[in-house]
């Protein structure tokens, strides 16, 4: 474990707890999606089907976006240049950011999951524990891409930009909506290298046919590896625009 | 060994270079600091001040030349002996100012609870901050920021330390209350680098260099610059124009 990651997760943790209107917008903003989205399905069969997908979904989607503006604005208000400058090293900073996000991702993700099931009666098989296992790897993967993707904007109307760009694709390529066979062969190619396509399936093999983490090793393989190539590629660019 | 490296001065900067594309940004520049004193980096916006303290400080890599800080090449194991006030205030504007300047003592490597919560009393209580240390960073006005700052570079107490424009847009008092800062910690054995393009800054230092696109054109006490001119009513202002005059007349 890098020595100072502890400190820079706590000081995360502790920023964004004195922060109250985000605090009130991480647990809200996800009920009232998932409120919308489950009361447009028209039947209970259909609800099962896209659950696990907009699980995976909206725990990327909010965790990749609320470690990008973060880690934009540590590098904007120039604290990423003063902790450089320190005794700290890149891997501190990108698995503090890892740490302390996760705990607000896991927040958001628990809502998302237990508003799914017991408010809008989603049906799962597999066992709830397993569920959330799977579900932190997929937020892992989002922090640390959400760190990486920051790197390369400059304010927070270019860190928008790239949700439709990284987000969206994955959304419209990773099966959610219609299963990945049908679609062109090219875009088949391009759906195996989307995360958002290893979530969905892993999680959609235990909340729907009853499968274990062991039985979805291979999603769970591909989604740790995605974490730990992003958080490399992350720490390696970490100093752009930090100096 | 130890001896050697304790009697070597502060800062040594052995023809550095370092450019930002085709912008030379420091050129061929060599300076040494003595320990113990406050030394002005004097000049002009883009005359490469912040350049080089971010060269000091280890953030940039020189392209040429080198650089030592306290006997040691600059590397990840000489940020301890630093503590670096960037320009921006640089602070995590939803902490309070005591969890800013904690969370900078703890990343020095004050793990010791009691230890470190004594440092950040006095600190705070050394730039008049302790009465408002749990109001939040944005509910600071700009110069409480700026003393905030100076705090968390202080706190780990460190021999050397570089202040990138520390004075810019305090009012007349408050620049005044820093300069008393800085002469105590100068006093207490801290060598202190301090850049500034003004020159009220510059007649407080003890020893100073006049920079210009990248280059240091003079340097020594604010009065062996005052004195260069041979104009007995001069001012550093006067003998930074004389410096710039004496440099375009070698030029041409």
């Amino acid at each position: 474990m890098p020595s100072h990651a502890l400190t820079i997760a706590g000081r995360v943790i502790r920023q964004l707890i004195r922060d109250r209107r985000t605090m009130v917008l991480i647990i809200l903003v996800p009920l009232v999606m998932m409120g919308l989205i489950g009361a447009s399905f028209p039947d209970e069969s259909v609800l099962d089907y896209i659950a696990p997908a907009m699980i995976a979904t909206l725990a990327l989607f909010f965790s990749f976006l609320l470690t990008g503006i973060s880690f934009l604005r540590e590098r904007s208000q120039g604290t990423l240049e003063r902790l450089m400058a320190s005794p700290v090293t890149r891997l501190d900073v990108v698995v503090g950011y890892l740490f302390g996000f996760f705990l607000f991702a896991l927040a958001q993700t628990s809502i998302i999951i237990f508003f799914t099931i017991y408010v809008l009666g989603a049906n799962f098989m597999g066992e709830l524990w397993q569920i959330f296992i799977f579900q932190t790897v997929i937020i892992a993967g989002a922090v640390t891409l959400g760190i990486f993707t920051s790197t390369f904007a400059r304010n927070e109307f270019q860190m928008v930009q790239f949700i439709p760009l990284i987000i969206t694709p994955q959304i419209f390529m990773a099966g959610i909506l219609w299963p990945v066979e049908q679609m062109p062969e090219y875009l088949q190619w391009l759906s195996k290298i989307m995360p958002l396509t290893y979530g969905v399936e892993g999680l959609r093999d235990i909340m729907l046919a009853g499968a274990n983490l062991l039985d979805v090793g291979f999603e769970l393989a591909v989604l740790i590896g995605f974490t730990i190539v992003t958080s490399i590629l992350a720490a390696t660019v970490l100093r752009r625009g930090a100096s | 060994m130890a001896q050697e490296k304790s009697a070597r001065p502060a800062v040594e900067v052995d023809n550095a270079s370092f450019n930002y594309r085709e912008i030379k940004a420091v050129d061929r520049l060599s300076l040494q600091v003595p320990r113990g004193i406050s030394f002005g980096l004097l000049g002009p916006n883009g005359a490469g001040k912040t350049t080089l303290i971010k060269l000091l400080v280890g953030l940039l890599k020189p392209k040429s030349g080198s650089i030592r800080i306290l006997g040691e090449a600059t590397s990840r194991k000489t940020a301890h002996l630093i503590g670096y006030m960037p320009q921006l205030h640089s602070l995590y504007s939803e902490l309070s100012a005591m969890q800013n300047v904690d969370f900078f003592a703890r990343i020095y490597g004050l793990s010791d609870k009691k230890e470190r919560g004594q440092k950040v009393e006095d600190v705070l209580r050394l730039v008049e901050m302790w009465p408002r240390r749990k109001d939040s960073v944005m509910n600071l006005s700009g110069g409480m920021r700026q003393r905030v700052s100076l705090a968390c570079a202080l706190v780990h107490r460190p021999p050397l330390l570089l202040l990138d424009e520390p004075t810019v847009g305090l009012d007349p008092e408050l620049r005044v209350t820093f300069w008393d800062y800085f002469t105590r910690l100068t006093g207490e054995g801290a060598t202190l680098i301090i850049s500034s393009h003004t020159m009220d800054d510059a007649a407080h230092c003890d020893s100073l260099v006049f920079m210009r696109a990248g280059t240091v054109i003079a340097g020594g006490t604010p009065d062996e610059l005052k004195q260069a001119t041979a104009k007995p009513e001069a001012t550093l202002e006067d003998a930074f124009l004389y410096f710039i005059h004496l440099g375009d007349k070698q030029h041409a």
